[in-house]
């Protein structure tokens, strides 16, 4: 079938053609990508609602937000002032803001202009409705000493409409603007903190960036020390650099711990340096598994790598299918264990590849790439431990210890005797009462948080300066659609009453809509009509001395102030906070987003946005944490659906009821581990359940080497033993991991390990009478 | 920017200059514990022939804050303290809402009135001339922002300020005059009740 001259070579050619393929892929910028978000599904429906969510994200990525503090509010600007200056140098980013340098003339004129259409609510039922009591507060407000400066001169506004428009604006938030400077400063917890805001040029999923401004920031947190101040930090960067941080610590002791484990575990049971080669397999799989997946994808997510550096306890199965033979084969000769071993291994490959590809069929990019990471590493390692490792272990005469099998024997004995006094289906049936005690227990739980593990003071600080800016944003916002810009701002404003009663409950500090910049045409018509009626009611202004001519002109001029459009309105210095709101024209009419601040209760949302046309409430999370659920059920198919796969592929060699018992075992292992996880008070995630789903297609291994069981029982039980022990030692690892997520799969990956070991020795049991 | 508020902090610093130095001026102004008197405000509007003026009484209270009891044109009493601004309406005194740059001022105000003189050298440079009797202060603001808002504030006295006149950028400004201040030891029972609500 194959010639064992020419097999090495041919696969040589092949590996120098992927390691060619992989230094074409990394010689330029890095593949390796953090952003969590590529790794959920993607969501959004439609082009408009990914463009507003792309929107929201967009300043979480790229934004950082900065409290230098210190007990003297000037040493605090100073901090702030050398900091921004370094921070600008440092070429990371596009703006680095410490103060206010408002353009006082721009700000101005866009009050002037803005006298119609951005007057606020209260301020334009006054004129409408009780334009007497609106004259009379004008009259006050002349005399009114504290009343705050006007922007605007008061021949340029007899009306004081620009008082009334600065006042009415929405201020969210406890930072006050320090005049003399133009810092923004807020006092807490007995120290006056500036606030400085940094605007990268790259976000958060540049791979570098994240380290730097990490870096950057650790700098400025020890000159901000020896000055006696303090810093606080809230920015998506600084999450990314620490799942970064924590991905390649990560990597380092799962990969790490996993491979010397593994290097033990070989030269303890072979007694041979050479048979650390049999290393060689993993180090080609983990080549194949990433070259496969940035031609595929065009990048690697560094969660792929945290999980796929697993697959070092999966490759190296292949080799010791075959190197366990040394136990019962003597003498021990590569070439001829693996023409006995090889249909073993090759079915091996296959159930593990097509447990591995239903991952593939998830809506979770992040599972596609670990599938197809795992599914060219596999081949790969298998190609290896065919073609190449026999020809590298030539020569070598296996010494295995003995122990393993005396081991290994002893178990076989221990089933024996237990077997002897307790029927197989008494034993079934224990079992499926600890499955039954442990479902009845199993809770499920699913939330995106579990992604990220956070650590403690980075949410800490973030919390901060929260409360020390009043800067709350919320995950959720309100998407507004509508014909026009009448329609929009009209749809809008229906929102917001019901957002105002929200606020007046505390259940929302407050929101951010266009409709608090800008009136619709009717409300600017409804303006003009009522200020062409205020002559019969200035006389008390007129009283005073202000020249009748002067109102006349300054009357004419504000009716004929043309109706002001979205754009023009959002041009001005004022506008700044609402650009972003706004989606601008789309074939369906118009769209806007209105944020939220200080949500207390997110699921009083829901019911805001209930039967108002035309607005849409987007909670990202919220609906992640739906598909989370809604994947569990097709997970559960999906495992099904591969079983019957298995099954299939089983027929050929093993007849259907061999073919059904292989894999009904291990289906009972994940049963039982499912249960265990309700013992164990742990919750059920869809992490746990892809593990289980992966376990069962590793699992079936274990079953068809018990099954086939060359060279005896209890070298077929070692050999399961080696590759369980082998496998647990890189999931279990992953059991450590910080981040929630890759901690829960590594869980249910170790508890399905061992019930499949356990349970695989059934898998020849009706046979044993026959041979025996 | 609350002109008074302004006013008042330029009159502490008051407490500040030199020959007749700032420091002389200042220990001068920090002796009362309470300042009474008349007041009258002028606003002239470059529009206007005839400026907007208005009077009333006024009691700066070392320890306490300021009363701002304007009489005429129309009725309304202010109140400065370190809570902020308050107005009194039917119901009695009304907070307004911190707004901007307003509650930094009146910050700025009270650690001047505590004596940290640095936070308005800080935003202005300060002038004086004359002597104990006759002193005139002049405030020039450093800050950019400031300068687009002020010109110059003068402010000029005896044992009291007397006079307080603010230049706005755009042309229009602000005078107020308290030519007949007493000085008192404690405030009236009505006074300390005003405070203290």
């Amino acid at each position: 079938m194959f010639n064992e001259r020419q097999l090495p070579r041919l696969f040589l050619l092949v590996l120098l053609a992927v390691v060619a393929l992989a230094a074409w892929q990394w010689h330029g910028p890095s593949p390796l990508s953090a952003n969590l978000m590529e790794l959920v599904p993607g969501g959004a429906p439609d082009a408009l609602e990914q463009q507003a969510e792309q929107r929201m994200q967009e300043p979480l990525n790229r934004e950082l937000l900065v409290l230098v503090g210190h007990e003297d509010k000037q040493q605090a600007i100073v901090l702030a002032q050398s900091l921004a200056s370094k921070w600008q140098a440092s070429g990371l980013f596009e703006k680095v803001q410490w103060n206010l340098q408002a353009d006082l003339p721009a700000l101005r004129e866009q009050l002037l202009q803005g006298r119609l259409s951005m007057l606020g609510n209260a301020d334009r039922e006054q004129l409408v409705s009780h334009p007497d009591d609106f004259i009379q507060q004008r009259l006050r407000s002349l005399f009114d000493p504290f009343a705050g400066f006007s922007l605007v001169a008061s021949q340029d506004d007899w009306l004081g409409l620009t008082a009334r428009i600065q006042n009415s604006q929405p201020h969210h938030g406890s930072v006050q603007l320090d005049i003399g400077s133009g810092a923004l400063l807020a006092e807490a917890d007995g120290k006056h903190w500036v606030l400085l805001r940094a605007r990268t040029l790259g976000d958060a999923f540049d791979m570098t960036l994240p380290l730097k401004v990490d870096d950057l920031l650790s700098a400025a947190r020890t000159q901000a020390a020896t000055a006696n101040g303090q810093l606080l930090a809230a920015s998506g960067l600084l999450y990314a650099a620490n799942g970064q941080r924590q991905a390649s610590r990560e990597i380092a002791w799962v990969g790490g711990g996993a491979t010397v484990g593994i290097l033990l575990l070989l030269l303890l049971a072979f007694r041979r340096w050479r048979v650390l080669l049999a290393f060689v397999p993993v180090l080609v799989g983990m080549l194949f598994g990433t070259t496969a997946c940035i031609a595929l994808f065009g990048h690697l997510h560094v969660m792929t790598l945290v999980l796929g550096s697993s697959l070092i306890g999966v490759a190296v199965d292949y080799p010791l299918h075959y190197l366990s033979k040394a136990w019962s084969l003597r003498p021990w000769r590569s070439w001829p264990a693996l023409r006995i071993t090889l249909p073993g291994l090759s079915l091996s490959l296959a159930t593990s590849c097509i447990g591995y590809l239903a991952l593939a069929a998830t809506p979770f990019p992040a599972l596609t790439q670990i599938a197809v990471f795992s599914a060219a590493g596999l081949v790969g390692a298998y190609l290896t431990a065919v073609c190449l490792l026999p020809a590298l272990l030539k020569g070598v005469d296996l010494q295995p210890a003995r122990w393993p099998l005396a081991l290994a024997q002893r178990l076989v004995n221990l089933r024996q005797t237990l077997l002897a006094r307790v029927a197989s289906p008494w034993l079934l049936g224990l079992l499926l009462a600890f499955c039954a005690g442990g479902l009845w227990q199993l809770t499920v739980k699913n939330d995106i948080r579990q992604w990220v593990g956070a650590p403690p003071r980075l949410l800490e600080e973030a919390q901060a300066v929260a409360r020390i800016t009043g800067y709350q944003p919320t995950s959720q916002f309100f998407l507004v659609q509508g014909a026009d810009a009448q329609q929009l701002l009209a749809r809008e404003e229906a929102l917001d009453a019901r957002l105002d009663a929200l606020v007046s409950m505390n259940k929302l500090q407050g929101y951010l809509g266009l409709s608090q910049l800008l009136n619709t045409p009717a409300e600017q018509q409804q303006l003009r009509d009522a200020l062409g009626r205020l002559p019969e009611h200035w006389q008390p202004l007129l009283a005073l001395g202000v020249p009748q001519a002067a109102l006349r002109a300054e009357l004419d001029h504000l009716q004929a102030l043309p109706d002001q459009s979205i754009d023009q309105a959002l041009e001005g210095p004022i506008s700044e906070p609402w650009r972003p709101l706004w989606l601008g024209a789309n074939p369906h009419g118009v769209a806007a987003m209105v944020s939220l601040q200080g949500l207390t209760n997110s699921t009083l949302l829901q019911v805001v946005a209930q039967d108002l046309p035309g607005v849409k409430l987007v909670d990202r999370l919220g609906a992640l944490n739906q598909v989370f659920a809604a994947t569990q059920v097709s997970a559960a198919e999906l495992k099904l659906l591969s079983c019957v796969l298995i099954v299939l592929l089983l027929v050929l060699p093993f007849g259907l009821r061999g073919a059904l018992r292989i894999v009904a075992l291990p289906l009972l292992a994940a049963l039982c581990s499912l249960a265990s996880l309700g013992w164990l008070g742990q919750p059920l995630t869809l992490f746990s359940l892809f593990g289980l789903l992966l376990v069962t297609a590793i699992s079936v291994d274990y079953a068809i080497l018990m099954r086939e069981r060359i060279g005896g029982t209890a070298v077929s039980l070692l050999g399961t033993l080696l590759a369980a022990a082998t496998t647990w030692l890189s999931f279990g690892l992953l059991a450590v991991s910080s981040t929630p997520a890759v901690s829960n799969f590594g869980l249910s990956v170790s508890l399905g390990l061992g019930f499949s070991f356990l349970l695989a020795p059934w898998a020849g049991s009706h046979v044993k009478e026959a041979q025996a | 920017m609350r002109r008074l508020i302004q006013t008042l902090a330029l009159m502490l610093v008051a407490l500040h200059a030199q020959a007749f130095d700032l420091h002389e001026l200042s220990t001068q102004m920090a002796k009362p514990a309470v300042v009474r008197g008349p007041f009258v405000q002028e606003k002239h509007l470059r529009a206007l022939p005839m400026p907007l003026t208005s009077q009333g009484n006024f009691v700066l209270a070392r320890d306490f804050g300021l009363l701002w009891l304007l009489k005429t044109p129309l009725q309304q009493d202010y109140r400065i303290s370190p809570k902020g601004i308050a107005r009194r309406d039917a119901l009695g005194w009304q907070m307004l809402p911190e707004r901007n740059a307003g509650s930094e001022q009146n910050r700025l105000f009270f650690a001047v009135l505590q004596g940290d003189t640095s936070a308005l050298e800080r935003d202005f440079e300060l002038q004086l001339s004359g002597d104990s009797q006759h002193w005139q202060l002049a405030l020039t603001p450093r800050s950019l922002l400031l300068k687009q808002i002020f010109t110059q504030i003068r402010i000029s006295g005896g044992p009291y300020v007397e006079r307080i006149e603010l230049s706005e950028t755009q042309g229009d400004s602000t005078v107020l005059r308290m030519p007949q201040s007493t000085s008192a030891m404690t405030l009236t029972d009505a006074e300390r009740k005003d405070f203290v609500q």
